[in-house]
Formats: structure tokens, C-alpha cells, sequence
């Protein structure tokens, strides 16, 4: 059984169980319309920079801080829930597995840890930082490590799989199908690997390592490089069937909907694509670096650059920014009728 | 025994704190106060490294470009592999360049390698550069987890994607991060004590990686114009990227870079260990600096400059810098014109004839007066390589 679902489920509020909003990297798409923000309804300090996106489950959002600490916010109040103090540093985005909350840390392991209590329920190892976000299918673990494996464990409680090493560091958090999974590496490389084995199936080189996290659609795999460039691979056989030169490094990971794909560049730029060709729809500057990745609303685009922006999904105007979550890494949550942000500051907002 | 050192630069450093808070136009006296005094305070009784600034070779710089070297803001790897090897021979007199790094670094050794990615991404140290400096240490036998790429904001490390880019087991550190507490990360004994502006902190503390984990450093400047320090090279790249609370040194519109970048440097074992300077040219910034994203201001001329003497290293960028500037029919940057001052950074970012501060590009010389170098051009021995 999978337990972290394909698409954003339909209940209110919808939850939010992992990076982009679900295991499709929808980011959000098909979520309750929410207007611009009007003021924040609470503000929780977790006392240390958030480097990495909260995500979001039966009214509890889960944030880490850089100190180690997965924080558990009751929404409704802005107030701790619990709190797991982690080993070493926090740099990952948690996801969850049914009830379990999952994140790496620089201290090599990937730590699963009870959603309702905080206590911890099992771990898993590596030779170096998990910055990555570990994913769940079919009840199996996947995670990259800056040791250059990826790494399959069991759900239920951390023990070893498989194991694949690749040819760089990992950092990208990779994307779970049913047979096949996809992620970038330090290498340069994009990799398919088999799900149950391990064995790499295809691997196409970019142009430099690979510090963004694909999407796959439409049996094309769209990915971001260092080098510039955005790619959409077959993903079948890792064929280049596109890609678009922007201008400098790309770090952002893309969100997508239906045909239409949006990913930042470094050059400060947002980027919207029609799926299929490639086509440019649109690209908008909204700050001056773009590392983040973007998540889609109900007919906007929200980012996170230095403040926080949403931009018409068609046109690409900038219909509304709020000065709040500056962190140029973290992800905004869209979730019923409120924005949760983390900021480099160590404050996390609910916004409404 | 304490060696503990004192540095009486100045007396009168109080008169800048009366005129705080207002305009800087108003504030911007013709004759800058002078600095307070900075007290030094290295690890007692560190013994000298024969092998720090200047190092081996004192007043030698060696350039080499090669314009196909970045072309639209990709640098090429195997362009840059060939200019640096071309540079460290040149530079040791070594027929191979595996001899010529054997001259500062040993199998034993843990080697800190210092970028500056405060630009990143429009302007930081190359990852590409960092590449074959790591390469050219291991070929010595030094294993890749006794490699350290650190500086000072891990953020900014983030921006630069420096993790993804290095090969696995090199440590990437940043000491800190933007809006933490500023004590984690840094040795309590060893630092720079002087109040500047009447500042509640007035210590600067000494990274604990250079203090006691590294044992050598290679210091990978970039070549860029800096609204208080003139230009920031290796000197700067060195001092303000290992001791901590630095920024307090220069409050609009003045700026006490000079003398405290050049004493910074002084400092044991931070002298000892800085052993070669690798100064990345891909681009150049002559506007905006350290923070600009303009491109309208960065060159991408294609340049490694290789020396162990910082001093003659930042001479020679100032030079550079100077002469793009006058190119470009803008003021040098010794200017100290009250009305180029703005307080505003968007101005400063977008109008080269605008600046932030008094920039003090005089720091250099004052580091060579401290003995770190050589900053008289005529006894600069400036190879120039051309590919």
C-alpha cells in the first residue's frame, strides 16, 4: 500500500505530506483559491534558520531548523505540539509516511519519527548529509545522500534494502514511480533506477551537478541544472526531448500542473512552460537569486525570494508579495485558507 | 607567555561617533577620522610558518587568461585546469605542476580552501576553480575528507551550490549562519578587539577551523570592487571571511577596513597557514561589490592570478579595477567626493559614479607596511601568461 498519496487528497484542509505538496510535485495545484494574504495570524519562533519547506498533515505542520529541532506547530494556535531534537543540523525537508514524519540530517541518518507523540521510531544510515527529502512508495524509503548513494529502506522500521552509488554527491530529492525512480546528482548525471533493485536504467549527463529535484509528467522527467539549462528528458530512456537555456545556475525544483511547468533560476527569474513542447510561456523576475522552487495555486504561482511572491499562473504578473519569508530556500504551504512560510530567520508565519 | 600585541593605529576614533545617525552627506568630513586602536590577539607563542604571507615568494604575481575561459558566465573546466597548472609553474619555477603544489602542501596536511561566495551566483569563487584546486591536492596524497571549503555564511555557500558541485568527502563548512548567534564556530581567545563606532560587541573572533583544524590554507579570492574597502581580494577575503562581526567595521560613510583587514591578517596562525592565493578573474566586478547581481558591472575577462603574496596579488587587482573604471568614465576608486555618496543601495547598485562609503583601497599598502607583502608596483614582479 502507498501511503504518501499520489495527489493532494480532497479534504479540508487538503494535507501537504511532502516536498511540493505530494509525491506528484503538483506543489499545490487544485487546492482551495486563496486570495492575498492580509495578516499574520500567529508567528512561531523555532530558534535557529529553516532551510527547508514545512509540510503539513491533519491540521499539524512539521519545520526544521538548521539546530536539528523537527518542530510540530498546531496550526490552529501557532503553538508546539512537540519538538525531536535531531543529532546533527537539519537542511531536509520532512515527508510524511502515514503518521510518520522522515527527514535527513547531517548527521548521515534519515530519522522516522511518530507523529503524534515526537518520539523517535527508527533510523536509517548513510556515510554523509541527507539535505535530501526522502520519499515513500509502496511502503519503501528512498533518500540521496552527500555520500553519492541512493538509499532504499523499509518503512516500517529503517532497515536496508538496497543500496546504489552514483557518480557525485545527491542532494536532489529523488521522484517515486512505481517502477522506476528518478533524481539528479552532484555528477551531472539524471538517473533511472530500477525501484525494486536498485539497478540504474538510464542516465543522461547535463552540463554540471544537479542541485534540483524533478518532476515527472507525462513520461517526461523535467529537471534543472547547474548548467543553466532546464531539461525534459523521456523517461523511458533519458532522451533529451528539450530543454531552455536560462540565465545562470538552476537550483529550483519544478512545480507542475496538467501542461503547464514553472521553475526559478538563479538569474532571478521564474520560468512557465507548456509540458509537451517546451514552449516559453512566460518568465517573470521576482528577485534577485531564485533557488527555491515554486508551488502552484488556484491559478497563481507562489515562491519564496527574498519575500514572498504570487504571480497569475497565466500571465505571469506579480498579483501579490508580502515581505515575510525571506529564505530563498524554503517553500510556501497553501493549505485551505492559509500560507504557512519559513524564513532564514527562524520564524515560521500562518498567513491569512 | 601571552603575545598579546597591541596596535595603537589611532587616538581620536571617537569623534566618529558623535556625528551617527545623521545623513551621510552631512557626516562626510574631508579628513576621515582616524581608526581607534585594535588590539591583536593571536594563539601565544604559534610558531611562525616560513611558509605564510608573504610566503615563498614575496612581490611575485604571476596572470594568466584566456578569454574562452568563461564564455556567457560558464567557466570551462578544462581551460581552467590548464591555466592554474600553467600558473603554479610559473609561479614555483617547477617543471611539473605537481612539484610546483608540493611546495606548500604536504600528504599529512588538512587544507582549508577559502572561497567567497558573498556574490554568489552572479560573482563568487568558481566552483570550477575549486575543482582542480581539490584535484591538485589529492593527486599529493591528500585524502578528500582532509579537504575543508569553508567560509564564513553557510547560506551563501547554498546559493553557490558548492555542495552538489564538489566531489563527496570534501568537508564544505560555513561557520555560521546569516541570523544565528555569531559565538558557535569561533576560538574565544584568539581575536581583534576595537571600538569603531561605539558598538556593544567589540570583539572579533577568530574561526575555530583556522585556529586549530586546518593546518594550511589556500585562499580563492574573487576580483571585485568593494563600497568600503576599494576592492576586496585576498587580504579581505582572508580577514573578513575568518574573524567574525566584521561588518561594524565601516558605518556609512566611513570605513575602518583600513588598517583592520591588513591586522586581521597578522594574526597567528592565520598568517602562517594562508600559504598560496588563487584570485579568480573569470569575472571581474568593477561597480557594486561584494554584493552586486548587476551584469552591466561584471567583466568576464578570464584571469587566474596565483601568488603567496597577498599584498602584491591585491595590488595588482586594485590596478585592474582602476583601469576598467576608468574606461568606463568613472570615478577611481581613492575618490573620497562627498556627493557620489548615497545612502541608498539601489542607487549604489545601479549608478557606478554612486557609492555607500569612503572606500579605503589603502589597506592594501598598509598590509604591506605589516610585512605581509609587497604593494609598490615597481617592485611587483607581475608575470603576465597570456594562453
Amino acid at each position: 500500500m502507498m501511503m504518501t498519496p499520489e495527489k493532494a487528497t480532497s479534504k479540508s484542509p487538503p494535507d501537504w505530506p511532502t516536498l511540493l505538496g505530494d509525491n506528484a510535485r503538483t506543489g499545490g495545484h487544485a487546492q482551495v483559491r486563496f486570495h492575498s494574504p492580509e495578516k499574520a495570524v500567529w508567528q512561531y519562533r523555532t530558534g535557529s534558520p529553516v532551510r527547508s519547506a514545512p509540510v503539513f498533515h491533519d491540521g499539524v505542520l512539521y519545520a526544521a531548523s538548521v539546530n536539528g529541532v523537527l518542530h510540530a506547530i498546531n496550526v490552529a494556535t501557532g503553538t508546539s505540539k512537540w519538538k525531536f531534537e535531531a543529532a546533527g543540523q537539519v537542511h531536509s525537508t520532512p515527508s510524511l509516511f502515514g503518521n510518520t514524519v522522515l527527514f535527513g540530517c547531517d548527521d548521515g541518518k534519515v530519522y522516522a519519527v511518530d507523529g503524534n507523540s515526537g518520539k523517535k521510531l527508527w533510523e536509517a544510515g548513510s556515510q554523509a548529509e541527507v539535505w535530501s527529502s526522502p520519499v515513500v512508495r509502496n511502503e519503501i524509503v528512498f533518500f540521496g545522500s552527500a555520500d553519492g548513494k541512493v538509499y532504499a529502506v523499509d518503512g516500517k522500521n529503517g532497515q536496508p534494502t538496497w543500496s546504489q552509488e552514483l557518480g557525485g554527491r545527491i542532494y536532489c530529492t529523488i521522484y517515486a514511480e512505481e517502477h522506476q525512480l528518478y533524481v539528479g546528482c552532484g555528477d551531472g548525471k539524471v538517473y533511472s533506477i530500477e525501484t525494486d533493485s536498485g539497478k540504474i536504467l538510464w542516465s543522461t549527463a547535463t552540463g554540471n551537478g544537479i542541485d534540483s529535484s524533478p518532476a515527472v509528467v507525462d513520461n517526461l522527467v523535467l529537471i534543472g541544472s547547474e548548467d543553466f539549462v532546464f531539461y525534459a528528458l523521456d523517461a523511458s530512456n533519458g532522451e533529451v526531448r528539450w530543454k531552455y537555456e536560462t540565465g545562470l545556475g538552476i537550483a529550483s525544483s519544478p512545480a507542475v500542473s496538467g501542461d503547464f511547468a514553472v521553475i526559478g533560476s538563479k538569474d532571478g527569474f521564474l520560468y512557465a512552460f507548456e509540458v509537451q513542447t517546451g514552449h516559453l510561456r512566460w518568465k517573470t523576475a521576482v528577485g534577485e537569486v531564485v533557488t527555491a522552487s515554486p508551488v502552484i495555486g488556484s491559478g497563481v504561482v507562489c515562491i519564496q525570494a527574498g519575500g514572498t511572491f504570487a504571480l497569475d499562473m497565466g500571465s505571469g504578473k506579480i498579483v501579490w508579495q508580502a515581505g515575510l519569508g525571506g529564505a530563498i530556500q524554503s517553500v510556501p504551504i497553501l493549505a485551505a485558507d492559509s500560507i504557512y512560510l519559513a524564513s532564514l530567520s527562524g520564524e515560521i508565519y500562518a498567513l491569512r | 607567555m601571552d603575545r598579546r600585541t597591541f596596535v595603537k593605529v589611532g587616538c581620536i576614533g571617537s569623534a566618529s561617533v558623535l556625528v551617527q545617525g545623521l545623513d551621510p552627506m552631512v557626516r562626510a568630513e574631508k579628513v576621515p577620522p582616524a581608526a581607534p586602536p585594535i588590539d591583536l590577539h593571536g594563539i601565544p607563542d604559534y610558531k611562525p610558518s616560513p611558509l605564510g604571507m608573504p610566503g615563498l615568494f614575496p612581490g611575485r604575481v604571476v596572470e594568466v587568461r584566456d578569454r574562452n575561459a568563461i564564455v556567457r558566465n560558464r567557466v570551462s573546466q578544462p581551460i581552467v585546469r590548464r591555466l592554474l597548472e600553467q600558473a603554479m609553474k610559473e609561479l614555483t619555477g617547477e617543471s611539473s605542476a605537481r612539484d610546483a603544489w608540493a611546495k606548500f602542501i604536504e600528504p599529512t596536511d588538512v587544507v582549508g580552501i577559502k572561497i567567497n561566495p558573498s556574490g554568489a551566483p552572479a560573482c563568487c569563487s568558481s566552483p570550477e576553480i575549486i575543482r582542480e584546486i581539490i584535484a591538485s591536492v589529492r593527486s599529493l596524497g591528500v585524502p578528500a575528507r582532509s579537504i575543508v571549503m569553508y567560509d564564513r555564511y553557510s547560506y551563501e555557500i547554498d546559493i553557490g551550490s558548492y555542495q552538489v558541485l564538489l566531489p563527496p568527502e570534501v568537508q564544505i563548512v560555513g561557520i555560521q549562519d546569516a541570523f544565528s548567534g555569531g559565538g558557535v564556530g569561533y576560538e574565544p581567545t584568539v581575536y581583534c578587539d576595537a571600538n569603531f563606532f561605539g558598538e556593544w560587541e567589540t570583539r572579533s573572533y577568530m574561526a575555530s577551523i583556522v585556529a586549530h583544524q586546518v593546518t594550511k590554507i589556500i585562499n580563492v579570492p574573487t576580483m571585485k570592487d568593494h563600497s568600503a574597502a576599494g576592492v576586496t581580494g585576498a587580504l579581505k577575503n582572508l580577514a573578513y571571511g575568518t574573524f567574525n562581526n566584521v561588518a561594524r567595521s565601516h558605518r556609512a560613510p566611513h570605513s575602518f577596513t583600513n588598517p583592520l583587514v591588513g591586522l586581521m591578517c597578522t594574526v597567528e596562525p592565520l598568517r602562517s597557514k594562508a600559504v598560496l592565493h588563487i584570485m579568480d578573474g573569470m569575472r571581474q566586478v568593477w561597480h557594486g561589490g561584494p554584493l552586486t547581481q548587476v551584469q552591466a558591472f561584471i567583466e568576464q575577462p578570464g584571469i587566474l592570478l596565483v601568488a603567496t603574496d597577498p599584498v602584491a596579488m591585491d595590488t595588482i587587482e586594485l590596478e585592474a579595477i582602476e583601469e576598467k573604471r576608468r574606461e568606463s568614465g568613472v570615478s577611481s576608486l581613492w575618490q573620497h567626493d562627498p556627493s557620489s555618496l548615497t545612502a541608498d543601495n539601489r542607487i549604489f547598485f545601479h549608478d557606478a559614479s554612486k557609492n555607500l562609503f569612503f572606500r579605503q583601497p589603502g589597506h592594501i599598502a598598509a598590509a604591506g607596511k605589516l610585512g605581509l607583502g609587497i604593494s609598490d608596483l615597481k617592485q611587483i614582479d607581475h608575470r603576465l601568461r597570456p594562453s
